[in-house]
């Protein structure tokens, strides 16, 4: 429906693209594994059900061209390569991997293991942001990751300009953007991510975000929307007895990023893949038709407005 | 009475004891405890914490039990700011958590809350029992009230009073920075390159 006057950068890495004008590359779904108390000690149930939530997202991801990104949450060092050779067995081989470590010193060991075994440009890293440290930055030096999802949480100004501004200057709370950290560290591919923040904490400033960035910088954005619903406060109780609109909410959230002009969606849980591909899947659908009727975009075979007839 | 909203059971208003009970769900007996619930994150979820407690002066115990909260670290973090406060930029000194900022919150209220509160570390604990064991003990002793209610107001909109409401003849608003014209041409369309 939209379509940005500032040219749209189009990233690939491996098999799988992002970015461009809306309805040029389907969106991009990423969907987490290992985050929750039952993956801690990695039990042969857990890796199981792991196992079985790979093989579906990335049957619908065949099935309807939207690329299914295996986020790998890790939590501890011990996980890392554990979590790490575990996913790798699983995905196609010029697929890449994300990583979702939220410290800072564990993000430096992450990149320290990818380099170690060669996975680095396959390796779209979540995220640059506001708790770098040092170490984290030398780590980032040495085994730049093929693609950040560079973050633009700012908790003193939750304003779409704030968001920005620690995207591009620090705002005050670090010395430099961090695009520009991203730059230096000579990362190939940047990403953003507008930072999804709860009901009463300029929520919508999340969505808006998306085209204004776009508009501005061109790179592929979006945003982890679903995590707005789960910390709604009213929901939390609701959901109890209504799992179902739980669940609603929950896939539904995700169009608004992508109604937007979002290239892509980090969407919780990768047991909701069954729910969330063949929405985004509709909903790429309207974008792709608005995208080539108006505006003239090419929308590409691999695209759900091709398959999914 | 307590004046932020959050995922919380308010018990004994005059009890001395408050639990965190991080990434646990757990509950508690009503007439033993002053307020207690989960705390996720290891900015909002904090300030949360921090304004609630420190609004009730008999609170004097803060338990901090449960499973600490994967990634946010949000039980360091809380940890951290009572022992170390936060810099000049709002990070909270020496915390792990992924984005440990308070900015909802202001030096004064986290210093009161620093002297008001005695943090009981149980981080990781979930049997109910063992920190019951820990509640009893704490409500044995005399905890004197510590002073007045100290009261932080909540503003919901971080960027301050509301705007007055602005028109666009013939223009759609979005942001300052994306004015959409339903009207242009598709011709008239500046294209921008990279």
């Amino acid at each position: 429906m939209l379509n940005f006057s500032k040219e749209q950068i189009k990233i690939k890495i491996g098999d799988m693209s992002m970015g461009g004008q809306p309805g040029e590359s389907p969106t991009v779904l990423f969907g987490t594994v290992f985050y929750g108390k039952k993956y801690i000690d990695h039990s042969p149930e857990a890796m199981e059900e792991i196992d079985g939530f790979i093989a579906t997202q990335e049957e619908l991801s065949q099935m309807t061209g939207n690329p299914g990104i295996c986020d790998i949450f890790i939590g501890s060092e011990e996980q890392i390569e554990t979590r790490l050779s575990f996913v790798l067995d699983r995905v196609p081989e010029n697929r890449p991997i994300c990583v979702d470590v939220p410290e800072s010193e564990l993000r430096a060991k992450v990149l320290d293991h990818a380099g170690e075994i060669g996975v680095s440009k396959r390796l779209i890293y979540n995220s640059l942001n506001l708790g770098l440290e040092e170490m984290e930055k030398e780590a980032l030096a040495a085994n730049p990751p093929g693609c950040a999802i560079v973050l633009g949480y700012n908790p003193k100004n939750m304003s779409t300009d704030g968001r920005m501004e620690i995207l591009e200057n620090g705002a005050g709370l670090l010395d430099q953007g961090l695009l520009d950290i991203a730059k230096e560290a000579n990362i190939p591919n940047m990403i953003i991510d507008t930072g999804a923040t709860p009901f009463d904490h300029n929520t919508a400033e999340t969505i808006r975000s998306i085209p204004v960035m776009k508009n501005k910088w061109g790179l592929p954005a979006g945003c982890a929307i679903h995590n707005t619903v789960e910390s709604w406060l009213w929901m939390k109780d609701y959901r109890k007895t209504h799992r179902e609109a739980y669940l609603t909410c929950d896939v539904g959230a995700n169009a608004l990023p992508v109604m937007m002009g979002a290239d892509y969606c980090v969407y919780g849980p990768m047991r909701n893949a069954g729910q969330i591909f063949p929405f985004i899947a509709m909903v790429d659908k309207f974008i792709a038709e608005g995208g080539e009727d108006y505006f003239g975009i090419e929308i590409p075979e691999n695209h759900p407005k091709r398959r999914l007839k | 009475m307590y004046p932020w909203r959050g995922e919380y059971t308010i018990g004994n208003p005059n009890s001395s004891v408050s639990i965190v009970t991080l990434a646990s769900i757990i509950d508690f007996p009503e007439e033993k405890v002053a307020i207690w619930g989960h705390m996720k994150t290891e900015n909002l979820g904090i300030e949360k914490v921090v304004a609630n407690v420190i609004s009730n002066p008999n609170i004097r115990i803060l338990i901090l039990c449960g499973e600490e909260v994967r990634g946010h670290r949000s039980g360091h973090s809380l940890l951290s700011l009572h022992s170390k406060g936060i810099d000049d930029n709002g990070r909270i000194s020496g915390a792990k958590g992924a984005v440990p900022f308070i900015e909802n919150i202001d030096e004064e209220a986290i210093e009161r809350f620093r002297q008001q509160i005695e943090i009981v570390n149980m981080i990781d604990i979930t049997d109910k029992v063992e920190i019951m064991k820990v509640v009893e003990e704490q409500l044995a002793i005399d905890h004197e009230p510590f002073g007045e209610p100290y009261i932080v107001e909540l503003v919901d909109n971080k960027n301050g009073d509301r705007p007055s409401v602005k028109r666009l003849t013939g223009k759609i608003g979005f942001h300052k920075d994306l004015i959409l014209d339903p009207f242009l041409e598709l011709e008239q369309m500046p294209v921008e390159e990279s």
